[in-house]
């Protein structure tokens, strides 16, 4: 690894530390998708606290000091942690969400008792046990590097291999039972997945707050990804950025490493939950106030289209007694009209421009549309496409307009 | 669930009917293994399920699953293809062209680009059948393929099911709608718990044998008494 240190353009200490931590969030941050995608956060949350009592148990037994040792325990802990949720949740009525609460405060309370009693125990300051609780940036060695190292690509490796029957398992558990793709296998396999990337994260972030680099980057990465293998790899990337981010700013102010990395994620997340493009609220917002402000528009546009069909122009008054439109909404509706060219006020009388009485045409038949694929939509054939409201003939294609507007004539000849 | 004895013909739709909680679903669940069964014997297609899994094909009801997940309708219809490749060979040019096919059949080809979450609930199942047809199944399994769905898509999904049972497929699935079993199946069980009655629809599905199986009229009382008799 020493090659790849000296590529960071950093102080020895920190580009191994910041390598750590990208090592750290790119499995985390690919694994995790597996549980958030199956639904199952809160078992990565179980699966790392249950670590905890793996890593005092380690050193108990064999008085080893050194990472590996620790890291062992507690991956078989966090094993058996899974076995029993599994247990509980088919061996018992409890629901899933029971079994996990009751697995992570056990193993997490024994975790907690152990260590306390460990802390007289000669050699415990040294081995750092209490480490594993928050994590730790500095103090990282080149030597945990190459066991992070090896477990990660070992992980993605799996990932990639079997990304097809993942795929089909996360999105269908029935289906992929009953199609014999070894269901059974691939439920073991993500959760020897999700050991691997704690077992890696134990160290820097800590048992407490581990869930978050398993659950926030595919969080974050599912706002702007509607694929899975993009959203495998953004959440990849996005979890080494943020724990290289947090893990250089804790190595710098000498705060534990688990609360710092996870403040930068979590802002990662809230920044993504907000302003996505497509799916952020920001823009949902945004898109719903259009709309309103569209329709808003072409409703006026199509009472002034009724009222000058019927007599001359008419004045704003005249529009909001006829329409029973709220007054302001029709003066809006009017300015958004004359702003795009589509409407004039002529000594307080509007009237559409070419333009405008084009669009109006265009709505109307957009409704007429609509009507015709209510009553005859079904004469159309196979095909699965709906029409869009908003926009009918776009959405099903001209072909299959013309077909209902020749059906609506049929019908009313 | 006890006492549940049928057997389906080939080449033909089949429903399975009964009130809620009859064990329909379980009943088809068991057969494919999704759930554990205490005792009794399933054979699919003359075989024992592990032999007979790769000819069979299953839609599952469509809550149960994540719509938000994010996959495209065609990666949905390509699972079809993965029982037969296992988890690493790729798929060939026949595996591609049986989605392209079955995304043709369903109706789904103008939209195999879309995530599923932004599909309307009959298209979801248009999908979801598309996945099956892929498989090409000799048995096709459905947990109610018409539930909560416009009558548009009822017609084009029936029309799909028609044509695998007119390719010799067979179909069993099943359904909650008494008044239209007879349209659409050519085979019908009838069952709560255990089976009532089964056999063409026009015979099987008599008043009295749906008073056994839903209770005449109403009232716990009748329905309990059905049961113990």
């Amino acid at each position: 690894m020493g090659w790849l240190i000296e590529l960071i353009p950093l102080p020895y200490p920190d580009a191994v530390v910041a390598l750590g931590a990208a090592l750290l969030g790119l499995t985390a941050g690919v694994v995790g998708c597996l549980a958030v995608l199956a639904q199952r956060s809160l078992v990565g949350d179980a699966l790392a606290h249950a670590a905890l009592p793996g890593i005092v148990l380690a050193f108990l037994f064999t008085g080893a000091r050194e990472p590996e040792t620790l890291l062992a325990g507690a991956a078989c802990a966090g094993l058996v942690g899974a076995v029993l949720m599994v247990g509980i949740e088919r061996g018992s009525r409890l629901p899933a969400d029971a079994a996990i609460g009751v697995v992570l405060s056990g193993f997490f309370s024994l975790g907690i008792v152990l260590l306390t009693h460990t802390a007289h125990t000669e050699g415990a300051e040294q081995a750092g046990l209490e480490r594993y609780l928050f994590g730790q940036a500095a103090g990282l060695l080149e030597r945990d590097l190459r066991v992070m190292a090896i477990l990660g690509a070992a992980s993605l490796l799996l990932v990639a291999v079997a990304f097809r029957p993942l795929k089909a398992m996360l999105f269908d558990r029935g289906f992929a039972v009953a199609s014999g793709l070894g269901a059974r296998w691939l439920e073991l396999a993500s959760t020897a997945l999700l050991v691997a990337a704690i077992v890696i994260g134990l160290r820097m972030v800590g048992a407490i707050l581990m869930v978050a680099m398993l659950v926030a980057p595919c969080a974050a990465a599912r706002q702007v990804c509607d694929r899975l293998g993009p959203l495998l790899v953004t959440a990849g990337a996005l979890g080494a950025a943020v724990g290289v981010t947090g893990a250089l700013l804790s190595a710098r102010s000498d705060t534990p490493a688990g609360p710092v990395i996870v403040l930068v994620a979590s802002a990662v997340v809230a920044v993504a939950v907000l302003a996505a493009p497509g799916r952020g609220v920001a823009w949902e917002a945004r898109r719903r106030l259009a709309d309103r402000r569209a329709e808003r528009g072409r409703s006026v546009l199509l009472d002034i289209e009724t009222a000058m069909h019927a007599g001359a122009p008419p004045t704003e008054r005249e529009l909001a007694l006829m329409s029973g439109r709220p007054a302001r909404d029709v003066r809006r509706g009017v300015g958004r009209l004359v702003r795009d060219g589509h409407a004039l006020v002529d000594d307080g009388r509007i009237r559409l421009t070419a333009e405008g009485a084009a669009m109006a045409h265009a709505a109307l038949e957009s409704r007429a549309l609509w009507s015709a694929w209510l009553d005859h939509g079904a004469l159309l054939g196979l095909d699965g496409r709906e029409p869009d409201p908003r926009d009918v003939r776009g959405s099903l294609g001209d072909a299959a307009a013309d077909r209902l507007v020749h059906l609506s004539q049929g019908d009313h000849p | 669930m006890w006492d549940v004895s049928a057997g389906f013909p080939r080449a033909a739709i089949s429903a399975i009917v009964g009130p809620n909680g009859s064990g329909k679903s379980t009943l088809l669940k068991a057969a494919l293994g999704l759930v554990p069964v205490e005792s009794g014997q399933v054979m699919l297609l003359g075989a024992p399920l592990r032999e007979a899994r790769r000819r069979v094909a299953y839609v599952p009801q469509r809550e149960d699953v994540d719509w938000d997940f994010p996959v495209t309708v065609r990666e949905v219809v390509e699972m079809g293809r993965y029982p037969l490749r296992g988890w690493v060979r790729r798929l060939r040019a026949e595996d591609r062209e049986a989605v392209d096919e079955a995304l043709e059949r369903v109706g789904m080809a103008a939209l195999a680009g879309r995530q599923i979450g932004r599909l309307s609930g009959g298209q979801r199942q248009r999908a979801f059948i598309g996945r099956a047809l892929a498989q090409q199944p000799e048995l096709l399994l459905l947990d109610e393929p018409f539930a909560g769905i416009d009558a548009r898509t009822e017609e084009a999904i029936l029309e799909v099911l028609s044509g695998v049972r007119d390719a010799g497929g067979s179909v069993i699935l099943v359904h909650h709608d008494l008044t239209t079993v007879r349209r659409i199946a050519d085979w019908a069980l009838l069952m709560n718990v255990r089976t009532v009655a089964e056999g063409a629809p026009d015979a099987a599905l008599t008043q009295e044998a749906l008073d056994r199986a839903y209770g005449a009229g109403a009232g716990d009382a009748i329905v309990g008494a059905s049961w113990a008799g």
